[in-house]
C-alpha cells in the first residue's frame, strides 16, 4: 500500500514563517484599506451545498470538491466567494439600507489549471457593493479595486475595463446564432484576427458592423479607441455599453484614478454571471491577471431576490508573487530581545521580559540556558536586535547583535 | 525599459520565425550563431530570445515566463493554454486530420469508431467529443502513428497530413479535416497589456511581411 501521509494534495501547500508573515501582512494592509473605504467583513462557510454553485451551470462541475453530507446530500468546497455573498445577499441582508458595502478576505478551492502562482487552495480578498446599479457604482467599485492593488504595495498596475454588453449587442444586431456567437467568442477572447474573419465571412452581416467586428481583437488600449467607433453602426445594446463606459471613465477621471484605467472591448472571457462592466488588474512579474470583478445583475435573484451588484476579488497568492518578483517584499527588520539569566534571576528575567511585551517589544525568555554562543546563535537565527543578560542581582547586561 | 522575451519553437519553425524577426528589425545574430547559451538577446531593441521545444512554448508564454511565442497550431490546439492568438504567420502549414483504411471512406457516420490513435490525445478527444459526439479510446503514441491501424492498434489515426504522401503508401486515406495548422504568433494576456505599444509595433512589423 502507497502511504500518502507524508505529503499534502496537488495545488495546496504550507506556507512557513516568512512567507506567511508576508502573507498576513499583505492581508492585513488590504482589509484596513476596505475597512476605511466603508465595506464591512463577513466570513461564510468554507463548505456549502453543492446547488449553491451549480445552479445555471454557474460554475462547471469538473472545477468543484465535492462530497457527501450525513444525509446523502452534494456539498462543495466554495469554488468563489462572490456566489456565497450573492446567497446571503438574498436571504439574510434584507433589511440593509443600500448600497450594501461587503468584504472577505478567505480561501476558496477549485481544481482548475495549477502553475504561474495558481493554486487549488488559494486565498481571494474581495469587495462586493449591492443594490446599486448605476455607473457612480460601477466606478466606485473599480476605485475600491485600485486602491486595494496600491494598499499591496504594488507600483506598477492596470486596470483593464470591458462591458459584456458590447459584444453581446454586436452580436444581438449579427444575427448569427448561438453557436456560431460562442464561436466568435472564442476567438475574439484570444484576439485571433483571422479566426474572426473566417467565421464573419460565413455570413452576410452588414458591412459596417462587420467591420467593428473584425476589428474587435483590435479594439483595446487608451480611451481613444472609443472614438473609433460610430454609434450608428452598432446598435442599441452596444451603443449603451459604449455609453455606460464613457460615464465609468469620466467619474475616474474625477476621482483622479484615470492614469490606472485602460480598455478592451474584445473582453469577453466566459464569465456567465456577468452582465454589465467587467475589469481585470494586471501587473508586472505574473502572467495572470491579479484581480478580476465586475457586475453580476442577475446572480442575486438566482438565490429569490432581485438584488443589483457589482464587485471584485484578488489573488493573494498572485499579488504576493507579482510582490517578490518585483522585489517589493520587505524583509522582516530585527528587533526584539532574548533574555539570558543567571538560575537566581528568574523572576527578575521573567518580570523584564513581560514588561518588553507589554511595550509592543517582542521578547523571549533564552529557555536552552546553555550559553553566550548557542544563544546567540538562536538569537541572530530568530533576527533578534539583542541579547540582554540578567544577573542574580538584576542588572543587565546588553549585548547588540 | 524591461526585456520583452519570446520563446521560438525548436526544430522546422526556428528558420522561418528567425526571418520574420528579422525582417522586424530585430538582431537575430547571437540566435544564428552557434552558442551554446540558452537566453540570447538583441541589447538595443530589449529583447531576449530563447528557443524551447515547441510543446513547452504554451506553457512559457502562458506562466508569462515569455511575453511572445512562435509556435504551430497543432500545439497550440493539443496544449489548450489560454493565450492571446494574434498572427498566423502563415508558414508551415499542413491539416490535422482523421485518417484510417481505405474502406472506411465515406463511411464515417456510419460506423462506430472505438479506437483512436494519436500524438493529440486532446485535439482527437475534443473532435470526437464535440464534433461528432462519440466517446472513443486514445490511444497516446509518439511517433509513426499510421502504424496503428495497419497493425490492428486502433481503427483510425488523428495526425498532422502535409503532402499525404505518407498515408498514401500504406494504404490509409483522409477521412475528415479537423482544422488547418500553420504557424502562429502567441502572446501573454498580461504581457499585452502591460507592454502594449511595444508589442503592438512588433505584431504589425511582422504581419507587414506576410
Amino acid at each position: 500500500m502507497k502511504r500518502w501521509n507524508i505529503y499534502t494534495p496537488e495545488g495546496v501547500q504550507d506556507i512557513l514563517f516568512e512567507s506567511c508573515r508576508q502573507k498576513r501582512l499583505l492581508e492585513d494592509k488590504i482589509r484596513r484599506t476596505f475597512r476605511l473605504n466603508g465595506y464591512r467583513e463577513i466570513e461564510t462557510p468554507t463548505i456549502e451545498f453543492y446547488d449553491v454553485f451549480s445552479e445555471n451551470g454557474l460554475i462547471k462541475q469538473e472545477s468543484m470538491y465535492k462530497f457527501c453530507d450525513s444525509k446523502g446530500r452534494l456539498l462543495a468546497l466554495r469554488p468563489d466567494l462572490t456566489v456565497p455573498v450573492a446567497r446571503i445577499a438574498a436571504t439574510k441582508l434584507k433589511d440593509e439600507v443600500f448600497p450594501i458595502k461587503c468584504c472577505y478576505i478567505g480561501n476558496t478551492f477549485s481544481f482548475d489549471e495549477l502553475g504561474g502562482g495558481r493554486q487549488n487552495e488559494f486565498t481571494q480578498a474581495g469587495c462586493e457593493l449591492l443594490g446599486i446599479n448605476s455607473p457612480e457604482a460601477d466606478a466606485e467599485i473599480i476605485a475600491m479595486a485600485i486602491e486595494a492593488l496600491k494598499a499591496t504595495g504594488i507600483e506598477d498596475f492596470k486596470i483593464d475595463i470591458g462591458q459584456v454588453g458590447f459584444f453581446k449587442g454586436l452580436m444581438e444586431e449579427s444575427g448569427l446564432n448561438e453557436n456560431e456567437i460562442e464561436e466568435v467568442r472564442e476567438f475574439i477572447d484570444q484576439k485571433n484576427l483571422v479566426g474572426v474573419e473566417q467565421v464573419m465571412d460565413r455570413h452576410k452581416v452588414k458591412s459596417s458592423l462587420k467591420k467593428i467586428i473584425l476589428d474587435l481583437p483590435r479594439l483595446f488600449g487608451s480611451k481613444d479607441i472609443l472614438q473609433r467607433i460610430n454609434y450608428d453602426d452598432i446598435g442599441k445594446g452596444a451603443a449603451e455599453a459604449l455609453l455606460n463606459i464613457k460615464a465609468v471613465l469620466e467619474i475616474l477621471e474625477d476621482r483622479n484614478l484615470a492614469e490606472y484605467v485602460s480598455i478592451d472591448l474584445g473582453m469577453v472571457q466566459s464569465m456567465n454571471y456577468y452582465t454589465g462592466i467587467v475589469f481585470r488588474g494586471y501587473t508586472h512579474g505574473v502572467g495572470f491577471p491579479v484581480l478580476s470583478g465586475g457586475r453580476y445583475d442577475r446572480l442575486v435573484a438566482m438565490f429569490g431576490r432581485d438584488l443589483e451588484a457589482t464587485g471584485f476579488s484578488l489573488g493573494i497568492n498572485m499579488v504576493l508573487m507579482a510582490l517578490e518578483r518585483q522585489k517589493k517584499l520587505v524583509p522582516e527588520k530585527r528587533e526584539g530581545v532574548l533574555i539570558t539569566y543567571d538560575i537566581g534571576a528568574r523572576r527578575l528575567a521573567s518580570d523584564y521580559c513581560r514588561q518588553l511585551i507589554a511595550q509592543d517589544i517582542p521578547a523571549e525568555l533564552d529557555i536552552l540556558n546553555k550559553g553566550i554562543e548557542e544563544s546567540r546563535e538562536y538569537a541572530i537565527s530568530r533576527g533578534f536586535s539583542r541579547i540582554v543578560h540578567v544577573d542574580s542581582d538584576g542588572t543587565k547586561k546588553e549585548i547588540i547583535l | 525599459m524591461r526585456y520583452i522575451t519570446i520563446a521560438l519553437s525548436k526544430g522546422r519553425l526556428t528558420e522561418l520565425s528567425i526571418d520574420l524577426l528579422e525582417g522586424a528589425g530585430i538582431d537575430c545574430t547571437e540566435l544564428k550563431g552557434n552558442s551554446r547559451k540558452l537566453i540570447l538577446s538583441d541589447e538595443k531593441n530589449k529583447i531576449r530570445f530563447f528557443l524551447a521545444k515547441p510543446a513547452d512554448v504554451p506553457v512559457y508564454v502562458e506562466y508569462g515566463a515569455a511575453d511572445i511565442g512562435i509556435v504551430g497550431k497543432d500545439t497550440l490546439l493539443e496544449e489548450g493554454r489560454d493565450l492571446y492568438e494574434v498572427l498566423d504567420l502563415g508558414f508551415a502549414k499542413c491539416r490535422m486530420c482523421v485518417a484510417g483504411p481505405k474502406e472506411l471512406e465515406g463511411k464515417m457516420d456510419s460506423i462506430s469508431i472505438t479506437r483512436v490513435a494519436t500524438k493529440y490525445p486532446e485535439v482527437a478527444r475534443m473532435y470526437f467529443r464535440h464534433k461528432r459526439r462519440e466517446s472513443v479510446e486514445i490511444i497516446k503514441l509518439s511517433g509513426s502513428v499510421e502504424l496503428a491501424p495497419l497493425v490492428g492498434l486502433s481503427e483510425v489515426i488523428v495526425d498532422l497530413v502535409e503532402t499525404g504522401r505518407t498515408l498514401k503508401e500504406n494504404g490509409l486515406v483522409v477521412l475528415d479535416t479537423i482544422c488547418d495548422v500553420s504557424a502562429r504568433m502567441v502572446v501573454n494576456r498580461v504581457s499585452m497589456k502591460m507592454e502594449n505599444q511595444r508589442i503592438t509595433k512588433l505584431i504589425e512589423d511582422i504581419r507587414k511581411q506576410l
